[in-house]
Formats: C-alpha cells, structure tokens, sequence
C-alpha cells in the first residue's frame, strides 16, 4: 500500500510515506540520471556510502540531508519537461513534510548531531560544491534512491 | 476594445477518498468557446521557489470545468490552486481557490463490502480503492459482541478468508477504510450477516 513507514531514528519516531516518493522518483529517474553527465562522482556515496554512518548519528545525518535536499538541491531541478517538474514538485513537497517533522525531532533533542554526523555531511556538501550548480542539484535528485535505500 | 474576460468563480474543491478534484463556474461568453487552464502550488513552491506556480497540462486550454488534480496533491501539506479562462487572444485574470486544501480533508466513505457464506467459511469481498487504502474488518458470532474479531487487510487482491463457522448462527462483518499518510479512516460499513449449511451458501 502506498502507506506511512514508521522510522525509528533513536528516540525520533517518524511517519513517512516512503512508497509515495520513491514512486515519484521511479517515474523520473532514468530522464533525471540521463542528464547528469558525471557519471564517475558521487555526493552522497564519496569517499564512504551511508551506511558507514553510526546509527547514533543517523537521524542527524537525515535530518540534515532532508535539509540539503529541501533548501538546495530541488530549486535547481526545474527542466523544460512539465511532467518532470510536477513529480519533483510532489517529492519536493514530501521532503518539506517530512523535514519538518525531523526538525520537531531535533528541537526535542531527540536527534542530536555529533562529530561523526558533522563530518559525513561535510563531505557531502563539499562534494556537491565541487559542481556547478545544476549538474550538482541534478546528480543530488538522481541518487535520491541511493538515501530511500540506506533509511529502508 | 474587447471587454475583460472575467476570472473563473466559485472554484472549489471536490475531494472523496483521496481523489481530488478542481471544480469552477463557467465563464459565459456569447457565441464564442472559453478554455480554462490550471496550475497549483504546493508548500514547497510558497516557501522555497518564489511562490512559483506549476501548470497541469491535462488541465490546460480545456472546455470543462473540472480537473482531477489528484496526481499533484501528492503530499500531505496545503496547496493552492488557480484557474483562468481563455476565449481566442483574450485572457482572464486568475482565479484562486479560496483558502488552501489538504489532501488530510478528504472524505472518507465506507468501503463497499460483499459478504460470502461458503459452506463453512466466512468470506469477504472489499472494493479496491486505490494504493493508499486499507481495510480494517470486523466479524462477530452474532449476540457475542463483545467477542468480535477483527482482521487488518492491507492489500485488496481477492476475496478474503476470514472465519471458519460453525452451523447454525449468524456471523456478521463490518468494516472501514484506513488511510496511513493522512492517519485516518472511514465510518463502518453497514453490517452485514451471513449463516453458514451445509455446502450451500446462505444471504441473509
């Protein structure tokens, strides 16, 4: 079913509807790979995958990539095919729920950031600063099953 | 000079078991044809895209005055919708629903429900609604209320096996939609009993 997923990070429980924007991404993501030239980076597997990460630092680390992806990566998506945006709008729209709920979450201190956390998503940030901005947004969208997978 | 065409009024939204749908008057042009088109905007749009709009295109230079918006409203957070009107090079101003929708506000009506006396077995049959609904199924020995059963089906795929019975009293079933990513179900169906004989089946 097309359901909420509870996720345990820690004390932070979270419902998300996870088949929802995994069946928006599905609909886009051989269009949104296809145009990311790059196929040798990574931005959120170099130099380690996620699943390096402790799980004491997980909710952070998904706390702070929903973040990364609502405040950075989805405004640069926009492309010339209206199908295309509209999916990237659901799942834009998804990630905001969802990021608020992280952000409860964190103000309750039941999602704390530590050393491990802090490093790991600077590598991420540096690794998406290191393209431009479009080609860095569009290898962001497209490795969004690489996150669905790592929370599953 | 042309009159203004007027922007579409009394835009509202229709919205029963998470389809949703866009309705508005029509504008009333003598002699000519008007087109509508629509566009929504989620929250991430209001807060992170400049307040940006995106269009429907099934949804654009059409003659009706509906459109199933359903495929957008794909989040549990508010939308806005507008709609405009077009009659040839003459082009309304938008007109935008009032207030913003939820997909958490749909109604939610009991799931049709057909209840089969196979010989001894207490079989169930539900509508299929669509991905985002389950069925929470209740079924009792009639006059043992408080005993009652109840059974969480998560995929509609066939009939459902839910007792097996003994000969001689009713057994009687109930149910109700649930759906997970707004976290809210339907009233119950309206009860329905059956007796199980023998080999032969039995409505009551």
């Amino acid at each position: 079913t097309a359901g909420n997923k509870i996720f345990h990070f820690g004390p932070c429980r979270i419902a998300m509807s996870v088949t929802e924007i995994r069946s928006g991404f599905t609909a886009i993501k051989a269009n949104i790979q296809a145009r990311d030239p790059i196929k040798t980076l990574s931005i959120l597997s170099y130099p380690h995958s996620l699943h390096k990460v402790k799980s004491s630092d997980r909710c952070c680390i998904i706390h702070r990539l929903f973040n990364f992806y609502v405040d950075k990566v989805f405004k640069h998506c926009k492309t010339e095919d209206s199908y295309i945006n509209r999916k990237i709008s659901s799942i834009a729209n998804s990630f905001l729920s969802v990021k608020r709920k992280l952000g409860q979450c964190h103000e309750q201190n039941k999602c704390l950031c530590g050393q491990g956390s802090a490093e790991k998503f600077q590598q991420i940030l540096a690794n998406y600063e290191g393209l431009n901005v479009t080609s860095a947004a569009i290898k962001s969208l497209g490795e969004l099953d690489i996150l669905l997978d790592w929370m599953e | 000079e042309d009159a203004l065409l007027p922007a579409p009024q009394n835009i509202s939204i229709l919205s029963t078991n998470m389809k949703h749908f866009l309705t508005w008057s029509p504008v009333m042009v003598q002699g000519e044809t008007v087109t509508y088109s629509v566009e929504f905007q989620g929250e991430y749009e209001r807060e992170h895209v400049n307040e940006s709009w995106i269009p429907i295109c099934e949804c654009s230079r059409i003659t009706a005055t509906v459109c199933n918006i359903t495929e957008d409203i794909s989040a549990t957070v508010a939308y806005n919708l507008r709609v405009r009107a077009d009659v040839g090079a003459r082009r309304s101003e938008w007109g935008t629903l009032k207030g913003f929708f939820n997909r958490i506000t749909t109604s939610l009506t009991p799931p049709l429900m057909k209840v089969i006396a196979d010989g001894y077995h207490l079989l169930v049959e539900l509508q299929d609604m669509g991905p985002a609904f389950q069925f929470y199924v209740l079924y009792w020995k009639k006059g043992q209320e408080s005993r009652m059963q109840h059974k969480l089906v998560k995929e509609v795929s066939s009939v459902i096996h839910l007792d097996t019975m003994e000969a001689g009293p009713d057994y009687c079933v109930k149910a109700q939609t649930y759906v997970e990513v707004i976290n809210r179900s339907s009233s119950f169906s309206q009860t329905q009993c059956v007796r199980a004989q023998g080999g032969r089946s039995m409505w009551l």
